[in-house]
């Protein structure tokens, strides 16, 4: 199955933005325009799913075409709140049939199934889209660290070295 | 009873944090690491591994656990084009990068059969954790920030599963693109969170391994989440991982 991904992913890439395209796709980034509020907080919430449309993803075309075309205010908000599932049609490959079923929150892809993979049940396929962020620093109360501590040097000065205990 | 050990196996620190068991359960596990040095360590000539590098044994005399191993390898070089790879051109067998994580999983699994629930166990930064150490609360999981060695970058609760980062500090350029044979450049840390670390562990060395193309190859593979910082200070994180707000 795992060798298959690629190919779905191909094959996702090709068909989202035949899904994707209809009349009424509203652009994200207008919505955080439209509703941008005085409160700091809330309006750091607001941008959250802005920074997420910008993320790397192996459908690559999905960021491109889900501003393909601006409506107002009101179809936008309709947009946001419907769910939606649209299965793609039967791809042969050279590996087999493929077809997949994405489902979508207004024009955002929240999952990705694969209704027909080659030699597979119909399975969940992992969302390929990673949020993006600035690099952060914190001290914060932990119980053990991840990350490479080689040498024994190197540990006793590391912080999995002082939550052990060493000496 | 509650064990708390540290013992230097495989070139790590490996410390284990047992809160249900005792001193003989973790030394059944210790034992085990042991063995699985002696067994696969390239560095020790009479190990399996230097045994068949040497052509003294044919794959077909190999012990079941090695096997294994090889065949993790295999699977990772084939899905990464051969950037992760246990066989640098040049060099002897190295299966060091899929030992690590498979052996201190088999080491968190003998806890887990000899009837404990509750622990943390960590090999040179790669966890595995187990129950809860205090009721209602997972294990935080610290991810060590790239650039400074007494920070982390993002904390993790974790109750059953695994976390394992790969990076550059400490050891300097230590992983190799198996393709070029050359240091691999474009991430400074990839951490993946899996259910078990042998998964854990080759995703995250492989992921570095392939450099920037790893963050979206590392994304796709089943079952685990990722964090992972580029060489500009960007983190590329999934939206299913475990983040514990402090």
């Amino acid at each position: 199955m795992k060798r298959a991904i690629p190919v779905l992913a191909l094959s996702v890439a090709g068909l989202v933005p035949v899904w994707l395209y209809s009349p009424g796709a509203a652009h994200e980034g207008e919505l955080t325009e439209v509703a941008a509020p005085e409160n700091p907080q809330q309006q750091q919430t607001q941008a959250a799913p802005q920074t997420t449309s910008a993320a790397p993803t192996t459908t690559g075309a999905a960021p491109k075409t889900t501003g393909a075309a601006p409506t107002t205010q009101q179809q936008q908000t309709q947009q946001q709140a419907q769910t939606r599932n649209v299965s793609g049609p039967a791809v042969n490959t050279s590996e087999g049939t493929v077809q997949v079923q994405i489902t979508l929150q207004g024009n955002k892809i929240t999952d990705v199934k694969a209704l027909r993979a080659p030699n597979s049940e119909p399975t969940r396929m992992a969302l390929p889209i990673l949020k993006q962020e600035a690099l952060k620093a914190q001290s914060a109360d932990i119980d053990t660290v991840s990350g490479a501590t080689a040498t024994s040097e190197g540990y006793k000065k590391s912080l999995q070295g002082a939550l052990d205990g060493a000496r | 009873m509650s064990v708390r050990r540290v013992e230097q196996i495989m070139g790590l620190p490996i410390s284990v944090d047992l809160r249900d068991g005792d001193d003989a359960l973790a030394e059944r596990a210790f034992a085990w690491l042991r063995a699985a040095d002696a067994q696969f360590s390239p560095f020790k000539p009479d190990s399996e591994v230097s045994r068949l590098d040497r052509g003294e044994l044919s794959r077909e005399e190999l012990t079941p656990d090695l096997v294994e191993v090889l065949s993790l390898c295999d699977w990772y070089e084939e899905s990464t084009g051969g950037a992760f790879t246990a066989q640098v051109p040049g060099r002897g067998l190295d299966p060091c990068a899929v030992v690590k994580g498979w052996a201190v999983q088999r080491a968190a699994d003998i806890l887990r059969e000899g009837g404990a629930s509750t622990y943390c166990v960590n090999a040179g930064g790669d966890v595995v954790t187990a129950g809860e150490p205090e009721p209602g609360k997972p294990w935080r999981v610290g991810v060590r920030h790239p650039d400074l060695a007494d920070q982390v970058c993002v904390v993790l609760g974790v109750r059953d599963g695994a976390v394992a980062t790969s990076a550059l500090y400490e050891r300097g350029r230590h992983i190799l693109d198996g393709r070029t044979g050359k240091p691999v450049t474009g991430l400074l840390s990839v951490t993946v969170f899996a259910e078990d670390l042998a998964i854990a562990d080759t995703t995250a060395t492989a992921a570095f391994a392939l450099g920037r193309d790893g963050i979206e190859w590392a994304a796709e593979q089943e079952d685990c989440e990722v964090f992972i910082v580029d060489e500009d200070r960007q983190v590329f994180r999934s939206p299913g991982l475990p983040v514990h707000i402090c």
